[in-house]
C-alpha cells in the first residue's frame, strides 16, 4: 500500500474553538497509519471573507498556502469543510485559467514563492473513504458504535460545487455514511443532511443562522437520530453551541450531541471521551456515551 | 423500460385536492426521453388534470424547473433514465421557496417583484459627462466580467435551491442578485453606487448564506454566489461598509494580515461592535465554561508572515495601477 502521508491544515477554527476535533484527528490518523505533516507557513484560507473582499487576494493567498504543500511533495488534507470548498475553488480556478495561474505567480513571486498549479484539497473523510478505504477502516474497529443511531451532516462545503471538490455526490453522497457504517453506527437518513447550519451568517444575521441550524436538527430528530457527525467543524459550531438558542428560538426541546467526524472514528477505535475532549461540547454526549 | 412516477398533486380548487397529495403514475421510457416528455405524455395519454409549466422544451424559457427527486432541475434537460438509474424513484414535485399553485405550478410574482427590487436596467448617466464619446467601448474583458450573470433564463432553479430563503423570505434571493451583478458590473452603469448602497441593506446581498447550492442547481452556468461575492467586493471597494457584513468581512482581510489566521474574538467585535458584542457575554461564560471562547491575540503569527503582507500590497498596488487607466 501506498504511504498516505499529507500536507496537514487544520483550519483556524480547529486551532482554536474547535481544537477537540485538531487533536482527535491527530489520535485517530496515528493510529490509522496517516502521516500528518504540519504547515508552519499556511495562512488562513479566507472562508469565503477574503472572496468577499477581493478574488485576487484571496486566489493569491489560497495560491501560497499551495506552493507550501508542493514545496511538501504531499497532497493537503483539511479537517474544515468550508477551507476544502474554498481551498478547492482556489485550486480549480487556477488549473482550469492558465492566464490566471500566470497573473497569481507574479505576485506569488514578489514574495519569492512560485506555485505549478497541481496541489489536491482532500477532506479527512475523503481520505477515509478513499485513500484509506472503507474495508481497511472497518477492519480497525475495535469498539463498534452500535446500536448508535447516527445521523450525518454534511453541509454544504463538502460537498458543493461538486465540479470544484470532484469527489462525492451531492445530491446521493455515500462517504460519511460508508465510514459510519464501518465504525458500526446505524445511519439515519433525513434531508436536511446535505443542507447549510447557517455559519456564515452567524454575525451577520444570528436569527436566520439559529433558525436554520434549529431546523436541521429538527429534522434528525424527527427521523429518530440519537446523535449527528458532522465533517465541518463550523456546523459543529453552529450545531452545538447554538442548539440551546435554537432551542428557544424553534421552542423545541432537540438535546442532540453532535460529535466530530474523528471523535466518532476515536471511539470506535477505541479512544475514550476524554481523550477525544467531548467535554467540549456544549450539549452532553454522556447520556449516549454510558450506553 | 418501465418507469414508476410519483407526482405530487394538489389543486386548492376541488375537495380532494385541497391537501396535497402524491399520485402515482406509470410510463414506457425510451433511450434519450426526458423528464418533460413523461409529463407530456403523461398528460396527453394518462390524465389531462396534471399541470406543469413548458415551452420551448430546450432550457432556453426557463419554465420548467421543477424538482426532480428533491433537486430542482430543467424537466426538459433531464433524461428520464439515467436519474431513475442513480436515484432508484422519480419523485417530481414543485420547485420550493414558492407558493404551490396548482401541481408542479407555483406563484412567481414574488419572483418578478424582486427582480424588479434590483432595477434590472442599466442607469445611464443624468448628464452625458464633459469630452466624453456617446459611445463605451466594451473589452473582452469587461463583457466577461457580467457574462455569466447574462446567461439566466429566469426558471427559479437557484431561489428554489437557496438555504437562505428557505429560512428568510424577504432575502433578495440569488436570481435577482446575480442580475443586480450584470448591471452594477456594465462599464456603461453610472447608477451603481446608489444601487449597492440598497443592495448592502437588510436581505440584501449580506443575506446569502454562502451554502453553493445555487450555484451547482444554475441549469445555465450563472453561478449566482459569484455574482453576490462581486456585488460585496464592490460595495465595499465604494466605502459602503456600514453593515455587519462588510464590517465582518474587514475584521477577516485584517485578522489575516495581522496574524495570518482568523482570530475569532477580533472577528466577533469588530463585526457586532462593542454593544451587541457585551450581549453575546452570557453565551461567551458558556463557552467559556467549555473552554470553547476564543480569546484574542493567542495566536502566534504564521511563519514568514512578511510574506502575506508582501501579498496583500502587491494586490493593493495592481488594483490601483487598474483604477488609473482610463475606461474601455
Amino acid at each position: 500500500m501506498t504511504l498516505l502521508k499529507y500536507a496537514y491544515y487544520p483550519g483556524c477554527a480547529s486551532q482554536e474553538i474547535t481544537k477537540e476535533a485538531n487533536s482527535s484527528t491527530r489520535l485517530v490518523a496515528d493510529k490509522l497509519g496517516i502521516q500528518l505533516h504540519n504547515m508552519p507557513k499556511a495562512n488562513c484560507c479566507g472562508a469565503g471573507l477574503l472572496t468577499d473582499y477581493d478574488y485576487d487576494l484571496y486566489i493569491t493567498l489560497n495560491a501560497r498556502i499551495f506552493a507550501e504543500a508542493e514545496e511538501m511533495g504531499m497532497d493537503i488534507l483539511t479537517i474544515c469543510s468550508t477551507c476544502l470548498m474554498v481551498m478547492s475553488r482556489a485550486a480549480f480556478d487556477l488549473k482550469n485559467k492558465p492566464e490566471l495561474l500566470d497573473k497569481t505567480n507574479e505576485v506569488l513571486a514578489k514574495a519569492g514563492l512560485h506555485y505549478s498549479g497541481n496541489v489536491k484539497v482532500k477532506h479527512l473523510l475523503w481520505v477515509l473513504a478513499n485513500d484509506l478505504g472503507i474495508a481497511k477502516l472497518a477492519s480497525m474497529v475495535t469498539k463498534p458504535l452500535g446500536p448508535l443511531k447516527a445521523a450525518p451532516f454534511y453541509g454544504c462545503h463538502s460537498l458543493r460545487p461538486s465540479d470544484a471538490l470532484g469527489f462525492d455526490d451531492p445530491e446521493r453522497p455515500w462517504s460519511l455514511e460508508a465510514v459510519l457504517k464501518a465504525l458500526g453506527a446505524e445511519v439515519v437518513d433525513y434531508t436536511g443532511k446535505t443542507k447549510c447550519c447557517g455559519f456564515q451568517v452567524d454575525l451577520v444575521t444570528e436569527d436566520t443562522a439559529i433558525e436554520m441550524t434549529g431546523t436541521r436538527l429538527l429534522d434528525a430528530k424527527t427521523m429518530g437520530a440519537e446523535c449527528i457527525v458532522t465533517p465541518c467543524p463550523f456546523c459543529h459550531i453552529n450545531l452545538d453551541n447554538y442548539q440551546s438558542a435554537a432551542e428557544k428560538q424553534l421552542g423545541a426541546e432537540i438535546e442532540l450531541p453532535v460529535f466530530h467526524l474523528a471523535q466518532m472514528v476515536g471511539l470506535a477505535l477505541g479512544f475514550s471521551a476524554s481523550d477525544l475532549g467531548m467535554s467540549r461540547h456544549l450539549v452532553s454526549a454522556e447520556k449516549i456515551l454510558r450506553r | 423500460m418501465k418507469i414508476d412516477l410519483k407526482i405530487r398533486r394538489f389543486n386548492p380548487t376541488t375537495k380532494n385536492g385541497r391537501e396535497p397529495y402524491y399520485q402515482a403514475y406509470s410510463i414506457e421510457a425510451s433511450e434519450g426521453m426526458t423528464v418533460l416528455e413523461a409529463l407530456m405524455s403523461i398528460a396527453a395519454a394518462q390524465d389531462p388534470t396534471l399541470s406543469f409549466r413548458r415551452s420551448c422544451r430546450s432550457s432556453i424559457c426557463g419554465s420548467c424547473a421543477i424538482k426532480i427527486n428533491g433537486f430542482t432541475k430543467l424537466a426538459c434537460s433531464t433524461q428520464i433514465i439515467p436519474e431513475h438509474e442513480k436515484a432508484h424513484e422519480m419523485v417530481l414535485e414543485p420547485i420550493a421557496n414558492h407558493t404551490v399553485l396548482k401541481d408542479l405550478i407555483v406563484d412567481f410574482d414574488p419572483f418578478w417583484k424582486k427582480l424588479d427590487k434590483v432595477k434590472p436596467y442599466l442607469m445611464p448617466p443624468e448628464t452625458q459627462p464633459e469630452g466624453r464619446t456617446k459611445e463605451v467601448h466594451i473589452s473582452e474583458k469587461d463583457a466577461e466580467a457580467i457574462d455569466h450573470a447574462q446567461k439566466c433564463i429566469m426558471c427559479g432553479s437557484c431561489n428554489s435551491e437557496c438555504n437562505a430563503l428557505e429560512i428568510e423570505k424577504k432575502y433578495l434571493g440569488p436570481a435577482a442578485l446575480a442580475k443586480a451583478w450584470r448591471f452594477v458590473g456594465d462599464v456603461r452603469e453610472e447608477g451603481g453606487r446608489k444601487r449597492l448602497g440598497r443592495l448592502s441593506d437588510d436581505h440584501g446581498i449580506w443575506d446569502c448564506v454562502r451554502c453553493v447550492h445555487c450555484v451547482e442547481y444554475c441549469p445555465k452556468g450563472v453561478e449566482p454566489l459569484t455574482a453576490i461575492e462581486r456585488l460585496r467586493s464592490r460595495a465595499i471597494q465604494e466605502g459602503i461598509k456600514d453593515n455587519h457584513g462588510a464590517k465582518h468581512v474587514e475584521a477577516m482581510v485584517n485578522s489575516v494580515k495581522k496574524v495570518g489566521r482568523l482570530d475569532e474574538a477580533a472577528m466577533t467585535f469588530k463585526t457586532l461592535g462593542l454593544l451587541r458584542s457585551l450581549g453575546m457575554i452570557p453565551f461567551g461564560l458558556k463557552m467559556e465554561m467549555h473552554g470553547k471562547m476564543p480569546h484574542p491575540h493567542l495566536f502566534p503569527q504564521i511563519k514568514k508572515i512578511d510574506e502575506v503582507r508582501t501579498i496583500y500590497a502587491e494586490i493593493k498596488r495592481k488594483n490601483k495601477n487598474a483604477k488609473k487607466k482610463p475606461k474601455g
